[in-house]
């Protein structure tokens, strides 16, 4: 598992290196091009997944009390918290400036 | 399970100590200097980031800002002390702690869209009112000193600790690293450095917690049946004694540091407007899996039968202490390490970030409307280095910092049901927002020094809530919050 989350964890690295740099990209085009930033704030479902990611939390911490296995959902979830903030690179609008 | 396994390292040398927190300070700086050519001109750009903070740097600089170099620790440190419903109780709440910022998040921002600080909406709200506004101000400068300080002490223990060096050293290497870059840049550094620190906490403490178990002889398996042996109440989520013990009061604890933190305020203001909703939404459900992550070396400790006296008397250090004596690689120690700086150096330079846009607008551009933009940058810039400095006085002094904890907790825990309920609830006035603090204050916390954590806590926030309902029936008029749309841009960009 060690070799595992290693291996993922160097692949989750690039891509989030990626998201990172898409992110500098469109913060430097987005200043140059001085266009203004829209200022509506649109409706958003968000109660859903947040308890869902409140449950979930709590499912892991307590699957550690009944399966050894589950104590490694830890490091593997880190490696996606690093992906997710890479994903969001990603999902972000890009500069139209 | 023979804890002789555990011996210290002598490869940890001052050298490798020094060289990781100031290495980690260099890359910050070269950062810091490139963002500050290339994405700040003025104070608004150095406060605000000009409004655009994109998705993803929102999202990766709040889980960094929210990732403390004690809660680093204390994931692991509550594992070990309550077990599985200790790491329950400590991470449940955080994760929604960040996500309760959205509701709230969402109305100012669209109500309020050209602000900077909770305090300046204060301000608006309760017509000028300088008493609330004061207190609110007050209360965020605590709790920055106080976020600061926490950070500080935490890193300089580990640092010490791990490496050798003294601990005051430390302290004023570890500042200067981070005061350094974060002067140049304000936000956007804070946003980019915050952003990548979150990659250096994730994928290290994935990999460093994966090393350990890979280390121990059986693995997982052999410390889940060690742990359940010692006692079998290590590996439920149930304990009733951990969630009186300390999980309900740190719940409403954390919200307090939310809600009432300016450095989540000014990511408010300072995110896509578009973006506001999803930022914080991302943010609080991608934190979780790091105290998840890192609580996993308390369960080693147990299974271990460590002692406090083990690790040198405090449980905070059971993660530090595992990962650099249970016989992991140098490149792996220096891993962890770099974890905890990370969280450091992320938190300390969010703070910072959040009381450079206090100083500007809620000091300076307040009480000295007439300032000019080039000295208002002057100030604000240097404004970055007060809170540090001030923390690290206190810090090297040895001060108890038990004061400053009680007080910055009372002022947030108070202001907490005030502030939500002057953002929700049209009929919340002047008079019920001071008089409720006020209250929770004088009644709440004599409740809270005799009658312990717990029902102290709900007692200041009974009495703060209920101060402010009557408060708003008995007064009777409606606030129009929409009419903060009107108000103008404190700081705006200066025209090219």
């Amino acid at each position: 598992m060690y070799a595992l989350i290693t291996i993922v964890g160097i692949v989750v690295t690039v891509f989030f290196l990626a998201g990172f740099g898409r992110g500098l990209k469109n913060a430097i085009a987005e200043y140059r091009s001085g266009t203004p930033e829209p200022t509506t704030v649109p409706d958003y479902r968000y109660g859903g997944i947040a308890a869902l990611s409140v449950i979930a939390s709590a499912v892991i911490i307590a699957g550690a009390g009944f399966s050894p296995a589950m104590i490694y959902a830890g490091p593997l979830l880190a490696l996606v918290t690093a992906a997710g903030c890479g994903l969001a690179f990603f999902v972000e609008d890009k500069a139209t400036g | 399970m023979d804890k002789s396994i555990f011996a210290a390292m002598p490869a940890l040398t001052p050298t490798l100590g020094f060289a990781s927190m100031i290495g980690l300070g260099l890359f910050s700086l070269a950062l810091s200097y490139g963002v500050k050519t290339l994405l700040v001109r003025n104070t608004h750009d150095f406060i605000i980031a000009d409004r655009r903070v994109g998705f993803g740097f929102g999202v990766g600089s709040v889980i960094a800002v929210w990732t403390w170099a004690m809660a680093v620790m204390m994931s692991s440190a509550m594992t070990f002390n309550w077990g599985l419903s200790g790491l329950f109780w400590f991470v449940v709440p955080n994760g929604f702690a960040v996500m309760a910022m959205i509701p709230f998040a969402r109305i100012l921002r669209k109500n309020m869209p050209e602000g900077y600080t909770i305090s300046e909406f204060i301000e608006y709200r309760f017509n000028r009112s300088k008493v609330a506004t004061a207190i609110v101000t007050v209360t965020m400068i605590f709790g920055i000193i106080l976020e600061i300080l926490i950070n500080l002490k935490g890193t300089s223990v580990v640092v010490s600790t791990v490496f050798g060096i003294d601990w005051k050293v430390a302290t004023v290497v570890g500042i200067v690293c981070v005061l350094t870059y974060s002067y140049f840049g304000g936000l956007w550094t804070s946003v980019m450095t915050g952003t990548l620190n979150t990659l250096m906490i994730t994928v290290p403490a994935a990999i460093v917690v994966a090393a350990v178990y890979a280390k121990i002889p059986g693995g997982t398996q052999a410390v889940f049946d060690a742990a359940g042996a010692a006692d079998a109440r290590n590996l439920s989520v149930l304990r009733p004694d951990a969630a009186a013990g300390f999980g309900i009061t740190l719940a409403f604890g954390l919200l307090a540091a939310t809600v009432s933190d300016q450095t989540f305020w000014q990511k408010v203001w300072a995110v896509k407007s578009r973006d506001v909703g999803r930022t914080f939404l991302w943010a609080g459900a991608l934190f979780y899996p790091i105290p998840i992550c890192l609580g996993m070396l308390g369960l080693v400790g147990i299974a271990y039968g460590l002692t406090p006296a083990d690790i040198g008397g405090d449980i905070v250090a059971i993660g530090p202490y595992i990962v650099s004596h249970i016989g992991l690689g140098l490149t792996l120690v220096l891993l962890y390490v770099l974890v905890i700086l990370a969280a450091c150096y992320s938190t300390i330079d969010g703070a910072s970030a959040a009381l450079s846009s206090i100083v500007a607008v809620d000091i300076v551009k307040r009480y000295f409307p007439q300032t000019s933009e080039s000295s208002l940058f002057v100030i604000t810039k240097l404004s970055v280095l007060f809170g540090g400095i001030i923390a690290t006085l206190i810090v090297l002094s040895g001060l108890d910092f038990t004061t400053l904890v009680l007080t910055t907790y009372a002022l947030k825990t108070s202001i907490l049901l005030p502030l939500v309920l002057s953002i929700l609830w049209p009929k919340t006035n002047m008079v019920g927002f001071v008089g409720g603090i006020a209250a929770a204050i004088v009644i709440g916390m004599p409740i809270y020094e005799t009658a312990g954590e717990l029902i102290g806590t709900l007692s200041i926030l009974a009495i703060s809530g209920l101060t402010v309902l009557v408060a708003g029936l008995v007064g009777g008029t409606d606030f129009d919050l929409s009419g903060l749309k009107r108000i103008t841009d404190e700081i705006s960009a200066p025209a090219e």
